[in-house]
Parts: C-alpha cells; sequence; structure tokens
C-alpha cells in the first residue's frame, strides 16, 4: 500500500504532445527494464496536478523526469537539485509548470516536503500534438534511462536490470 | 454517454444511475473545495498577512462563527509557525505570483490565518472525498468505468473483487469524514470572506439568465431527478421553467451556438445537431473573429451557467437542502457585515463564489442520499448493472445533460448505422466564455466585467476575481495563461 513507499520515480507530461510526454515515456520504458526495490513506487504522473500530492508528501527521495525549458538546443538533458528546483524553473518551463510548481509549493507549505528531491529535465523540440516524439528527443531515451539508474545508485537504492523476457 | 443513450432511448439500471449519481456528486465536492481554497482564495486571501495575526484572536474568532475542531489557537500557531518557515525561505514557488499587499486585499490578518489554515486542511479532505471518485471509477478524474447502457461496476457482496458491502461502507467513511468539513470550515470561510468584501455583491453580475440542467436520476428512464434544474430569465426566479426529463423538449430546442465571432469557418447560427467544426483562424479582430469559444444561446439569449445558475433554479424550485444552505450563508454574511444581505446579493461576483459553497454542501448531502439508495436497492436483492445496447442500421440523434461543477454540460450525437456521424459537445465554459453572439450580445465572462473598479491598473486582481470566480476550465488551456493575460487588460481598456 501507499504508505509503504518511501521513494518515488515520477513521470510527468502529456503523452498527446509529442515531446511533452517524454517524462511520461521514460519511466514506463524504465520500469520495463529494471527491478527496483519494494519501497521505490514508479508514476506515470500525466499532468495529474494536486493529485500528485500524495507521491511527493512525505517521502524521503523523489526522482521527476520532465520536459523542461532550458533554453538550450532540443535534447539537452539537466539535473536539478533540491533548492535549486523552484527557483531554476521559469514560468515558461513546461506546459503543466503551473501543476508541477503548485504541488511542490504546496507539499513545502504543509511542512512534509521530500529530503531529497531531483528533476532530470530535457529540452524538447516539438509540443505539438501528436503520440510521437520527434527523433532527437527519442534519441536521448537511453541516455536518460541511464540518468535516472544513475541517480538512484547515487542515492544508494540498488536498481539491476531485469532477466531477459520472451 | 448519456446523448448516446438518449438516441437509442435505452434504459440505465437503477444501479448504475446511482453509482453514476454517486460519482458525479464526490466529484463535484472535491472540485468545489479545490476552487475555493487552492485556485480562488488567493484572490481574496493575503497569506503574507497571515504573519502579523494573533493566533489567539484568531482562534477566537473562527470559534465564534463555527465549531470546527480544528480551529484551536494551537492549530492556528502551528500553521502560522509553518509560514514563518516557508516565506523566510524566499522561495514562494507559485505562491511568488500572489497579489499580496495589493491595495484591493481587505482581509484582516486573523482571517487571513483562518483562510490559511483551512487551505491546508482543505488538502487532506479534496483528496479523501476524491477517493470516492476513484473507488468507483478505478482512476479519477478521467474515469474508466461508465459504459454505454450502465457501468462496469460489477456488485456482489460475496466476493472480494466487486463492488461489495466492505467497499461500500469504506466509501460511507469518506463521505461522512468531509462532512465536518465543508460545512464547518467552508461555508464558514466563504461567508466570512463574502462578508468583508460585501462591495463585490455589487460587482461582475454579468448575464442573468441563468441556465442549469436536473441531475441525479432516480429512476431508470431520465424522468425524475433528486436535484432540480431549469432557466431563469432576467434574474427573476418567479420565471423558473424547469427541464424535466432526459428528453425535455425545452432543452433539446433551445441550444445553438453562433460562430459570427469565432474562429471557425463561415458565419451561421446552428442546433448542435446541424453544426460542423471548421477551423479558420484569423489575426485577432475585435469586431469579427476573436475566439476559439463558439457562442451558445438559449432560445436566442446568452446565458450564464454554473453553481450560481444551479444554486439559483434548485431554490427557485424549492430543493430543502438549497434553501437551508442559502438561508444559513446569508445569515453568516449578515452577522459579520453587520447588515442584512439578502439573496439578491447573489448576482454577483462574491455570489458565485457563495453559491459554489452552497452546492458543496448540497453535493455532499447528495453523496450520502445516493450511498443510502443504492445500499438500499442492492438490499434488495438487485445487482443489476449494464442494459447492453443494440445499435439500428439508420440514421438515429440523441443529446444529454449533466449539470458538471462548471455548469450545464451537453453532448450531441448523430449515429448513422452504429457509427457516430457527428458530435457536438456544448461544454459550461463555453456558455461562460463566449464571445458576443450573433446579435452581437456578449457572453457571461465579457458583460461581468464591464464596469470592474480596479486599485490599480497594471496589478489587474479584480479582472482575476471576477474571471475565477466562473471557475474557468483552465486545464486544458495553460499554454494560454500568458496571451490571456493580455487579453484580459485589452478587455479592460474597451
Amino acid at each position: 500500500m501507499l504508505e509503504e513507499y518511501t521513494v518515488t520515480i515520477l513521470g510527468l507530461g502529456n503523452i498527446l504532445l509529442t515531446d511533452e510526454g517524454v517524462g511520461v515515456h521514460t519511466v514506463n520504458e524504465f520500469q520495463k527494464r529494471y527491478v527496483v526495490p519494494d519501497y521505490v513506487e514508479i508514476v506515470d504522473g500525466g499532468a495529474a496536478g494536486l493529485d500528485l500530492i500524495p507521491f511527493i508528501e512525505g517521502r524521503e527521495k523523489v526522482l521527476m523526469v520532465d520536459a523542461v525549458n532550458f533554453d538550450k538546443d532540443p535534447g539537452f538533458i539537466g539535473l536539478l537539485e533540491n533548492e535549486d528546483i523552484p527557483v531554476r524553473i521559469t514560468e515558461k518551463a513546461s506546459m503543466h509548470h503551473l501543476g508541477l510548481l503548485d504541488v511542490l509549493s504546496i507539499v513545502k507549505l504543509s511542512g512534509n516536503y521530500p529530503k531529497e528531491l531531483c528533476l532530470i529535465g530535457i529540452q524538447p523540440k516539438s509540443l505539438e500534438l501528436g503520440l510521437d516524439m520527434t527523433p532527437e528527443i527519442c534519441d536521448k531515451k537511453e541516455a536518460l534511462i541511464e540518468r535516472v539508474a544513475t541517480k538512484l545508485r547515487e542515492w544508494n537504492i540498488p536498481c539491476a536490470l531485469r532477466s531477459p523476457q520472451k | 454517454m448519456r446523448s448516446v443513450e438518449n438516441a437509442l432511448q435505452l434504459e440505465i439500471p437503477l444501479n448504475a444511475q446511482y453509482i453514476r449519481n454517486l460519482i458525479m456528486a464526490a466529484h463535484g465536492t472535491h472540485d468545489h473545495i479545490v476552487h475555493f481554497y487552492h485556485l480562488a482564495a488567493l484572490d481574496w486571501v493575503d497569506i503574507v498577512s497571515a504573519l502579523k495575526a494573533d493566533p489567539k484572536k484568531a482562534s477566537q474568532l473562527a470559534e465564534s462563527l463555527s465549531d470546527w475542531d480544528q480551529n484551536s489557537y494551537k492549530h492556528l500557531k502551528d500553521v502560522q509557525d509553518k509560514l514563518k518557515t516557508f516565506v523566510s525561505s524566499g522561495q514562494l514557488g507559485i505562491y511568488a505570483n500572489g497579489y499580496w499587499g495589493h491595495p484591493a486585499m481587505k482581509l484582516p490578518p486573523e482571517v487571513n490565518l483562518i483562510a490559511a489554515a483551512h487551505y491546508l486542511q482543505a488538502l487532506h479532505y479534496q483528496r479523501r472525498i476524491n477517493m470516492v471518485v476513484s473507488i468507483l471509477g478505478s482512476k479519477t478524474p478521467n474515469i474508466q468505468n461508465l459504459a454505454v447502457g450502465g457501468v462496469a461496476n460489477p456488485i456482489n457482496p460475496d466476493n472480494q473483487s466487486a463492488l461489495n458491502m466492505e467497499r461500500l461502507y469504506y466509501i460511507k467513511t469518506l463521505i461522512d469524514e468531509v462532512q465536518g468539513f465543508v460545512r464547518k470550515a467552508m461555508l464558514v470561510d466563504v461567508a466570512a470572506v463574502a462578508a468583508f468584501y460585501a462591495d463585490w455583491t455589487g460587482h461582475g453580475k454579468g448575464v442573468t439568465n441563468y441556465l442549469s440542467a436536473p441531475d441525479m436520476p432516480m429512476d431508470t428512464k431520465g424522468t425524475t431527478f433528486a436535484l432540480p434544474g431549469g432557466y431563469i430569465e432576467n434574474a427573476d426566479l418567479s420565471t423558473f421553467k424547469p427541464i424535466k426529463s432526459f428528453n425535455d423538449d425545452f432543452f433539446k430546442n433551445g441550444v445553438k451556438e453562433s460562430i459570427k465571432h469565432s474562429w471557425y469557418k463561415g458565419d451561421w447560427n446552428k442546433h448542435p445537431w446541424d453544426e460542423s467544426t471548421d477551423p479558420n483562424h484569423t489575426e485577432m479582430q475585435y469586431d469579427g473573429k476573436y475566439s476559439w469559444v463558439k457562442a451558445p444561446t438559449f432560445n436566442g439569449k446568452p446565458a450564464q451557467v454554473g453553481p450560481l445558475a444551479n444554486v439559483l433554479c434548485m431554490y427557485a424550485a424549492g430543493h430543502a437542502g438549497t434553501k437551508k444552505y442559502v438561508t444559513e450563508m446569508l445569515n453568516t454574511i449578515s452577522a459579520v457585515a453587520k447588515t442584512k444581505v439578502g439573496p439578491s446579493a447573489l448576482h454577483s461576483t462574491i455570489g458565485r463564489i457563495g453559491a459554489r459553497a452552497v452546492r458543496c454542501a448540497v453535493m455532499l448531502d447528495e453523496c450520502t442520499n445516493q450511498w443510502n439508495a443504492l445500499v438500499a436497492n442492492i438490499g434488495k436483492g438487485d445487482v443489476k448493472t449494464f442494459n447492453a445496447p443494440k445499435f439500428p442500421s439508420g440514421e438515429i440523434k440523441g443529446f444529454g445533460f449533466h449539470e458538471a461543477p462548471r455548469g450545464i454540460l451537453s453532448h450531441w450525437s448523430v449515429i448513422d448505422g452504429g457509427k457516430m456521424k457527428n458530435y457536438q459537445c456544448v461544454v459550461p465554459s463555453t456558455w461562460n466564455a463566449a464571445p458576443r453572439n450573433g446579435s452581437d450580445q456578449p457572453g457571461p465572462y465579457e458583460a461581468s466585467l464591464v464596469g470592474t473598479p480596479l486599485a490599480d491598473p497594471n496589478k489587474p486582481l479584480e479582472v482575476l476575481r471576477t474571471v475565477h470566480s466562473f471557475d474557468p476550465c483552465l486545464a486544458c488551456a495553460i499554454h494560454m495563461v500568458d496571451s490571456k493575460g493580455k487579453g484580459i487588460v485589452t478587455v479592460k481598456a474597451l
């Protein structure tokens, strides 16, 4: 049940808007490939707004993956941690930034902020309507998945590749 | 769903009606709590000012208005300490965009502190009532249990994986848990805000033709409803005309949409069954096409929809719960404002916010009523939840309506040989955000902003208050926030 999880891996974004869904695609793929301990919850957060609170509030560590505007070339991957997150994300960060910032600010105000918060962001190329990501961002999927695994290991959370399946 | 069922003249099993009703009532309660506390309150409540409050005085004030058990000195002091830590961290996040210190902010620090405390408590209660939606609908907000002909919830009191008594009683616990907060905190907070901003009962009236759907059908055909709805013209409650069934001609024939000022090809005024949606984006033409929103009319006139329209219609129809909560709220406002405030104050920006709180309490009561009806019906041995639809070969037409949290929602289908030939949705925010219609009459947003006073034209907080009071459907249009901000200033200049 919900209470037992202490770590969340949260994929954010709208998969109907091409690269906007990169966070969701990344964590789904990560979940397919990796085995994580029982206390780690992997969540397709979509653009769920306030409904994300239970997955952030009171957790020890939260790792988020999302499309972020870094004012860099498409495909640029950046990592924001803890205090850098609300400061660095400006208003135009992402289509659903209001939801994410809302949630983070509210969780902070209510006093149950995670001890560790990390956002793996990637500069999107397109936010147009469409189910497929652009080739430029698709090419970065491996790198993003690797970043998620690396961060978890940094946090001393074991994650191993699943045995090959038929 | 209802529009297709209407086209097929399909009856819905009683259990399915009650389960749908329970979901609608719980969703409405959740939505109204979130709207007031988390979306609209910051237009009226100055959180930073709460730091200056005396928690003792705040607690005394709160306890004089209500016996809510989370208004103690200790509760309020604790919230103030959290606020201090938060503000001193210098990372206000979304709150940094708040209009704090704005000259139009008028609540005393103590009231701001009470509101801040309830803002945090509301996070808990909105989640609890939303769990009712997710238990019955599998997911929220996009529920997965609806099917043409009923719901996909198997009822079996002896089966762990079906809807059984354990699940039903868990739902009952959740409903009961939220009662205290809505009645003793939310209704009182909204009344207090209304009292301190009593001048706002004179602003934001806009269009006073009100349209609202009856909902919570209590039979298989949709001819009796727990909550009435209908049409009121020109703010005159005596003109109330009810919408009586899912086949109601008054509603069916009354709805049209114009695209004279909307970015679609052509210039027509059509019934939804005959409409098309062919985009034709032009530049901003203030006298021509200037909006993606079509302009719906009811019998040729613009209409305001939403909780205010709903509450006024239920009030006019004599719905007991609505009358009780409206009276209770007006009494609290009168007591705090120390002047008699009557029902005419409802035709305003603050009236829309007050009506939403009233509707929240009505919805929560309806959760209990629908739960009782469902359990009693299962008790009779009826576990049916689905009637399979059969589509005929020719063309059929249907319409369905629902009183959603933002107002009347109607869907219109034309089905040919089992395939959808035309499908139009006339949604609540379309009624309210409509551009001028075929006769150049403005929609509710536009009309309500005329004459709004601005303390500081560069920070049009007052405009936001009125637009937010309609609870605009923003989630689908977040990327438009910037351009909307500019648009608001332009409206002011007209």
